[in-house]
Protein backbone atom coordinates (compact mmCIF):
# COMPACT_ATOMS: atom_id res chain seq x y z
CA UNK A 1 0.00 0.00 0.00
CA UNK A 2 1.36 3.23 -0.91
CA UNK A 3 1.75 6.46 1.66
CA UNK A 4 -0.26 9.56 1.27
CA UNK A 5 2.66 11.53 0.48
CA UNK A 6 3.41 9.09 -2.19
CA UNK A 7 -0.03 9.02 -3.92
CA UNK A 8 0.63 13.19 -3.63
CA UNK A 9 4.29 12.61 -5.58
CA UNK A 10 3.01 10.32 -8.14
CA UNK A 11 -0.47 13.50 -8.62
CA UNK A 12 1.94 16.49 -8.65
CA UNK A 13 5.86 15.29 -8.78
CA UNK A 14 6.85 18.54 -9.46
CA UNK A 15 6.14 19.40 -5.49
CA UNK A 16 7.95 18.73 -2.21
CA UNK A 17 4.71 17.84 -0.19
CA UNK A 18 7.12 17.50 2.93
CA UNK A 19 7.93 21.21 2.69
CA UNK A 20 4.77 22.12 2.79
CA UNK A 21 2.27 22.77 6.04
CA UNK A 22 -0.33 24.12 3.44
CA UNK A 23 -1.20 22.60 0.07
CA UNK A 24 -3.43 24.71 -0.95
CA UNK A 25 -2.07 28.22 -0.26
CA UNK A 26 1.36 26.89 -1.88
CA UNK A 27 -0.54 26.31 -5.12
CA UNK A 28 0.58 22.65 -4.91
CA UNK A 29 -3.18 21.07 -5.13
CA UNK A 30 -6.11 22.89 -7.39
CA UNK A 31 -9.54 21.31 -7.18
CA UNK A 32 -8.88 19.24 -10.08
CA UNK A 33 -6.09 17.63 -8.94
CA UNK A 34 -8.59 16.93 -5.38
CA UNK A 35 -10.77 15.14 -7.53
CA UNK A 36 -7.37 12.89 -8.71
CA UNK A 37 -6.33 12.56 -5.05
CA UNK A 38 -9.81 11.21 -3.68
CA UNK A 39 -9.58 8.95 -6.51
CA UNK A 40 -6.28 7.44 -6.09
CA UNK A 41 -6.95 7.30 -1.83
CA UNK A 42 -10.25 5.52 -2.73
CA UNK A 43 -8.29 2.98 -4.75
CA UNK A 44 -5.65 2.54 -2.32
CA UNK A 45 -7.22 2.10 0.82
CA UNK A 46 -10.56 0.63 -0.72
CA UNK A 47 -12.93 3.25 0.55
CA UNK A 48 -14.96 5.57 -0.95
CA UNK A 49 -14.43 9.11 0.47
CA UNK A 50 -18.24 11.04 0.52
CA UNK A 51 -18.70 14.12 -2.47
CA UNK A 52 -19.23 16.24 0.82
CA UNK A 53 -15.80 16.07 2.15
CA UNK A 54 -13.64 16.98 -0.86
CA UNK A 55 -13.32 20.63 0.49
CA UNK A 56 -9.95 22.37 0.38
CA UNK A 57 -9.58 22.32 4.02
CA UNK A 58 -9.24 18.56 3.98
CA UNK A 59 -6.36 18.47 1.70
CA UNK A 60 -4.49 21.46 3.35
CA UNK A 61 -1.62 19.07 4.53
CA UNK A 62 -1.07 15.48 5.52
CA UNK A 63 -2.56 15.38 8.88
CA UNK A 64 -5.91 16.57 7.47
CA UNK A 65 -5.56 14.31 4.96
CA UNK A 66 -4.90 11.67 7.01
CA UNK A 67 -7.90 12.45 9.09
CA UNK A 68 -9.97 12.38 6.18
CA UNK A 69 -8.85 8.75 5.78
CA UNK A 70 -9.90 7.90 8.97
CA UNK A 71 -13.12 9.52 8.83
CA UNK A 72 -13.98 7.25 5.45
CA UNK A 73 -12.94 4.16 7.31
CA UNK A 74 -9.30 3.49 5.75
CA UNK A 75 -7.17 1.77 8.20
CA UNK A 76 -3.87 1.86 8.94
CA UNK B 1 -33.15 34.10 -9.43
CA UNK B 2 -32.46 35.81 -5.65
CA UNK B 3 -29.76 38.11 -5.73
CA UNK B 4 -26.84 36.85 -3.72
CA UNK B 5 -25.60 39.50 -1.00
CA UNK B 6 -23.08 37.49 1.11
CA UNK B 7 -20.71 35.02 0.79
CA UNK B 8 -22.47 32.96 3.59
CA UNK B 9 -25.45 32.41 1.53
CA UNK B 10 -23.51 30.79 -1.17
CA UNK B 11 -21.99 28.32 1.20
CA UNK B 12 -25.35 27.53 3.29
CA UNK B 13 -26.93 26.87 -0.13
CA UNK B 14 -24.03 24.39 -1.38
CA UNK B 15 -24.55 22.93 2.06
CA UNK B 16 -27.90 22.50 1.67
CA UNK B 17 -27.73 20.41 -1.18
CA UNK B 18 -24.96 18.28 0.43
CA UNK B 19 -27.58 17.27 2.92
CA UNK B 20 -28.53 13.71 2.51
CA UNK B 21 -26.54 13.83 -0.42
CA UNK B 22 -25.62 10.08 -2.46
CA UNK B 23 -23.97 10.87 -5.32
CA UNK B 24 -23.12 14.86 -4.83
CA UNK B 25 -21.57 16.35 -7.91
CA UNK B 26 -20.90 20.36 -9.53
CA UNK B 27 -18.85 22.08 -10.99
CA UNK B 28 -18.58 25.32 -8.70
CA UNK B 29 -15.27 25.73 -6.78
CA UNK B 30 -14.94 29.08 -6.09
CA UNK B 31 -12.33 31.09 -5.10
CA UNK B 32 -13.44 32.95 -2.32
CA UNK B 33 -11.36 36.11 -2.85
CA UNK B 34 -13.15 36.38 -6.83
CA UNK B 35 -16.60 35.15 -5.72
CA UNK B 36 -16.80 38.45 -3.58
CA UNK B 37 -15.83 40.37 -6.07
CA UNK B 38 -18.76 38.82 -8.35
CA UNK B 39 -21.53 39.21 -5.45
CA UNK B 40 -19.93 42.89 -4.56
CA UNK B 41 -20.76 43.89 -8.36
CA UNK B 42 -24.12 42.48 -8.09
CA UNK B 43 -23.11 39.81 -10.69
CA UNK B 44 -24.64 36.67 -8.39
CA UNK B 45 -27.80 34.65 -8.41
CA UNK B 46 -28.94 31.53 -6.31
CA UNK B 47 -32.08 29.49 -7.47
CA UNK B 48 -32.96 26.32 -4.36
CA UNK B 49 -34.06 23.62 -6.04
CA UNK B 50 -35.24 20.21 -4.68
CA UNK B 51 -31.70 18.57 -4.07
CA UNK B 52 -30.00 21.01 -5.37
CA UNK B 53 -29.02 24.34 -5.70
CA UNK B 54 -27.99 26.93 -9.10
CA UNK B 55 -26.03 29.60 -9.21
CA UNK B 56 -26.00 32.26 -11.56
CA UNK B 57 -23.28 35.16 -12.19
CA UNK B 58 -24.47 37.50 -14.90
CA UNK B 59 -21.54 37.74 -17.70
CA UNK B 60 -22.23 40.28 -20.20
CA UNK B 61 -25.46 39.05 -22.22
CA UNK B 62 -25.11 35.61 -20.80
CA UNK B 63 -25.25 33.40 -17.53
CA UNK B 64 -22.43 31.47 -16.34
CA UNK B 65 -24.16 28.32 -14.36
CA UNK B 66 -22.82 26.54 -11.41
CA UNK B 67 -24.05 23.75 -9.95
CA UNK B 68 -24.30 21.69 -6.37
CA UNK B 69 -26.46 18.57 -7.03
CA UNK B 70 -27.68 15.18 -4.31
CA UNK B 71 -26.89 13.65 -7.52
CA UNK B 72 -27.24 13.18 -11.20
CA UNK B 73 -30.98 12.73 -11.34
CA UNK B 74 -31.74 15.84 -9.16
CA UNK B 75 -29.75 17.97 -11.60
CA UNK B 76 -31.20 16.35 -14.63
CA UNK B 77 -34.79 16.99 -12.99
CA UNK B 78 -34.39 20.56 -11.92
CA UNK B 79 -32.43 22.01 -14.57
CA UNK B 80 -35.08 20.94 -17.05
CA UNK B 81 -37.91 22.37 -14.97
CA UNK B 82 -35.62 25.71 -14.22
CA UNK B 83 -37.74 27.98 -16.40
CA UNK B 84 -35.54 30.44 -16.88
CA UNK B 85 -33.54 28.21 -19.29
CA UNK B 86 -36.67 29.14 -21.82
CA UNK B 87 -35.47 32.51 -21.82
CA UNK B 88 -32.09 33.19 -20.62
CA UNK B 89 -28.19 32.49 -22.63
CA UNK B 90 -27.12 29.80 -20.52
CA UNK B 91 -23.43 28.70 -20.11
CA UNK B 92 -21.54 25.89 -17.99
CA UNK B 93 -18.14 24.47 -17.91
CA UNK B 94 -17.83 20.40 -17.31
CA UNK B 95 -14.11 19.49 -16.22
CA UNK B 96 -12.61 15.97 -15.74
CA UNK B 97 -12.38 12.74 -17.15
CA UNK B 98 -14.57 11.81 -19.69
CA UNK B 99 -16.61 9.13 -17.27
CA UNK B 100 -17.44 12.00 -15.01
CA UNK B 101 -18.14 14.28 -17.34
CA UNK B 102 -20.27 12.34 -19.87
CA UNK B 103 -22.30 11.75 -16.42
CA UNK B 104 -22.95 15.15 -16.00
CA UNK B 105 -23.19 15.79 -19.90
CA UNK B 106 -26.21 13.20 -19.91
CA UNK B 107 -27.78 15.00 -17.17
CA UNK B 108 -27.48 18.58 -18.61
CA UNK B 109 -28.74 17.59 -22.29
CA UNK B 110 -32.17 16.81 -21.99
CA UNK B 111 -32.74 20.23 -20.72
CA UNK B 112 -31.22 21.63 -23.99
CA UNK B 113 -27.55 22.02 -23.07
CA UNK B 114 -25.03 21.61 -26.03
CA UNK B 115 -21.49 21.58 -26.62
CA UNK B 116 -20.07 25.28 -27.83
CA UNK B 117 -16.47 24.63 -26.72
CA UNK B 118 -14.03 22.31 -25.67
CA UNK B 119 -10.67 23.63 -23.89
CA UNK B 120 -7.56 21.74 -22.71
CA UNK B 121 -5.42 21.98 -19.84
CA UNK B 122 -1.41 22.57 -20.89
CA UNK B 123 1.14 22.32 -18.12
CA UNK B 124 4.57 23.35 -17.81
CA UNK B 125 6.78 22.06 -14.88
CA UNK B 126 10.37 22.73 -14.09
CA UNK B 127 12.18 25.80 -13.27
CA UNK B 128 11.82 28.38 -15.64
CA UNK B 129 14.22 29.06 -18.70
CA UNK B 130 16.58 32.46 -19.19
CA UNK B 131 15.70 33.58 -22.63
CA UNK B 132 17.08 36.35 -24.39
CA UNK B 133 15.27 39.55 -23.81
CA UNK B 134 13.39 41.42 -26.40
CA UNK B 135 11.30 44.40 -26.85
CA UNK B 136 10.43 46.11 -23.55
CA UNK B 137 7.73 44.68 -21.38
CA UNK B 138 6.39 45.84 -18.03
CA UNK B 139 3.56 45.80 -16.13
CA UNK B 140 0.16 47.22 -17.27
CA UNK B 141 -0.86 50.45 -15.99
CA UNK B 142 -4.16 51.62 -14.67
CA UNK B 143 -4.77 53.69 -17.75
CA UNK B 144 -4.35 50.45 -19.56
CA UNK B 145 -7.41 49.18 -18.22
CA UNK B 146 -9.88 49.82 -21.06
CA UNK B 147 -7.41 48.64 -23.91
CA UNK B 148 -6.78 45.43 -22.13
CA UNK B 149 -10.57 44.58 -21.68
CA UNK B 150 -10.70 45.51 -25.60
CA UNK B 151 -7.70 43.09 -26.60
CA UNK B 152 -8.54 40.55 -24.52
CA UNK B 153 -12.42 40.69 -26.03
CA UNK B 154 -11.35 41.44 -29.53
CA UNK B 155 -9.73 37.97 -29.36
CA UNK B 156 -11.65 35.73 -27.23
CA UNK B 157 -14.85 34.09 -27.19
CA UNK B 158 -17.07 35.43 -24.05
CA UNK B 159 -18.87 32.18 -23.99
CA UNK B 160 -16.04 30.14 -23.86
CA UNK B 161 -13.28 31.62 -22.31
CA UNK B 162 -14.42 33.42 -18.84
CA UNK B 163 -13.33 36.81 -19.83
CA UNK B 164 -12.27 39.43 -17.08
CA UNK B 165 -14.67 42.19 -16.54
CA UNK B 166 -13.09 45.59 -16.57
CA UNK B 167 -12.55 46.09 -12.79
CA UNK B 168 -11.64 42.76 -12.55
CA UNK B 169 -8.59 43.79 -15.09
CA UNK B 170 -8.39 46.92 -12.87
CA UNK B 171 -7.59 44.62 -9.60
CA UNK B 172 -5.39 42.78 -11.65
CA UNK B 173 -3.39 45.83 -12.69
CA UNK B 174 -2.98 46.86 -9.21
CA UNK B 175 -1.98 43.30 -8.16
CA UNK B 176 0.89 43.22 -11.44
CA UNK B 177 -0.25 40.32 -13.02
CA UNK B 178 -0.99 41.53 -16.55
CA UNK B 179 2.58 42.57 -18.18
CA UNK B 180 1.84 44.40 -21.01
CA UNK B 181 4.50 45.61 -24.90
CA UNK B 182 3.68 49.08 -25.87
CA UNK B 183 4.23 50.36 -29.69
CA UNK B 184 4.25 53.69 -29.13
CA UNK B 185 1.95 54.42 -26.85
CA UNK B 186 -0.54 51.63 -28.47
CA UNK B 187 -1.15 48.42 -26.39
CA UNK B 188 0.52 45.64 -28.84
CA UNK B 189 0.10 42.46 -26.70
CA UNK B 190 -0.52 41.14 -23.16
CA UNK B 191 0.05 38.33 -20.85
CA UNK B 192 -2.62 37.89 -17.90
CA UNK B 193 -1.19 36.26 -15.41
CA UNK B 194 -2.57 34.27 -11.78
CA UNK B 195 0.40 33.14 -9.59
CA UNK B 196 -0.34 31.22 -6.10
CA UNK B 197 2.49 29.72 -4.21
CA UNK B 198 4.35 27.61 -5.95
CA UNK B 199 2.10 27.43 -9.01
CA UNK B 200 1.00 30.00 -11.96
CA UNK B 201 -1.82 29.97 -14.59
CA UNK B 202 -1.58 32.14 -17.88
CA UNK B 203 -4.90 33.68 -18.11
CA UNK B 204 -4.52 35.28 -21.91
CA UNK B 205 -1.59 35.42 -23.79
CA UNK B 206 -2.56 38.52 -26.50
CA UNK B 207 -1.30 40.19 -29.55
CA UNK B 208 -3.02 42.89 -31.15
CA UNK B 209 -3.27 42.29 -34.74
CA UNK B 210 -1.06 44.55 -36.49
CA UNK B 211 1.39 43.79 -34.36
CA UNK B 212 1.65 40.22 -34.95
CA UNK B 213 4.96 39.16 -36.30
CA UNK B 214 7.04 41.85 -34.27
CA UNK B 215 8.09 39.00 -31.39
CA UNK B 216 5.44 40.93 -28.92
CA UNK B 217 3.97 37.38 -27.90
CA UNK B 218 7.39 36.16 -27.29
CA UNK B 219 8.77 39.00 -25.46
CA UNK B 220 5.94 39.03 -22.60
CA UNK B 221 6.32 35.14 -22.16
CA UNK B 222 9.61 35.31 -21.82
CA UNK B 223 9.07 37.82 -19.00
CA UNK B 224 6.45 36.44 -17.63
CA UNK B 225 8.73 33.16 -17.18
CA UNK B 226 11.81 35.23 -15.97
CA UNK B 227 9.89 36.67 -13.29
CA UNK B 228 8.26 33.47 -11.59
CA UNK B 229 11.28 31.67 -11.25
CA UNK B 230 10.18 30.29 -8.39
CA UNK B 231 7.27 28.73 -9.55
CA UNK B 232 7.54 25.01 -10.09
CA UNK B 233 4.49 24.40 -12.19
CA UNK B 234 2.87 26.87 -14.86
CA UNK B 235 -0.98 25.82 -16.11
CA UNK B 236 -2.83 27.25 -19.05
CA UNK B 237 -6.12 26.50 -20.81
CA UNK B 238 -6.63 26.99 -24.51
CA UNK B 239 -9.52 26.15 -26.74
CA UNK B 240 -8.75 22.17 -28.84
CA UNK B 241 -9.57 24.02 -32.14
CA UNK B 242 -6.91 26.82 -31.73
CA UNK B 243 -3.73 25.06 -33.50
CA UNK B 244 -1.75 28.11 -33.93
CA UNK B 245 -1.66 28.98 -29.72
CA UNK B 246 -1.14 25.28 -29.28
CA UNK B 247 2.09 25.13 -31.15
CA UNK B 248 3.12 28.60 -29.43
CA UNK B 249 2.57 27.40 -25.96
CA UNK B 250 4.02 24.16 -26.85
CA UNK B 251 7.52 26.15 -28.49
CA UNK B 252 7.48 27.29 -24.57
CA UNK B 253 8.04 23.95 -23.23
CA UNK B 254 3.75 23.72 -22.38
CA UNK B 255 2.30 20.45 -23.03
CA UNK B 256 -1.33 18.85 -22.40
CA UNK B 257 -2.18 17.45 -18.67
CA UNK B 258 -5.21 15.36 -19.61
CA UNK B 259 -7.55 17.60 -18.25
CA UNK B 260 -10.71 18.61 -20.71
CA UNK B 261 -12.80 21.48 -20.07
CA UNK B 262 -16.24 20.86 -21.80
CA UNK B 263 -18.17 24.42 -21.81
CA UNK B 264 -22.00 23.88 -22.64
CA UNK B 265 -24.54 26.21 -23.77
CA UNK B 266 -27.94 26.54 -24.10
CA UNK B 267 -29.98 29.59 -25.92
CA UNK B 268 -26.99 30.82 -27.72
CA UNK B 269 -28.92 30.16 -31.41
CA UNK B 270 -26.85 31.86 -33.72
CA UNK B 271 -24.78 34.13 -31.76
Amino acid sequence: MKSVIEILTEIRPEFDFAASGDFIADGMLDSFDMVTLVSALDKNWGISIQGTDIVPENFQNLQTIEALLRKSGAKP
Amino acid sequence: MTPIQTSGEVFDAVQRAKAGATAFCTNFFPVESKLRGWIDHGEMFVELRDRAAFFFRKDRDFLRFYFCAADGAALQREIAAWPGLKTERVVTDLVGNESAVNNLRSALEPAGFRQHAQLQRLMRTGRPESGADGLPVGFAEKADGPAVLGLIESLFDRYGEQLPMLYEIEAAIENRQILAVRNDSELAGLLFFETQGLASTVRFWAVAEKFRALKVGSAVMRQYLKIHDAVRRFTLWVNVGNENAIRKYRHFGYAPDGLIDHVLASGLGST
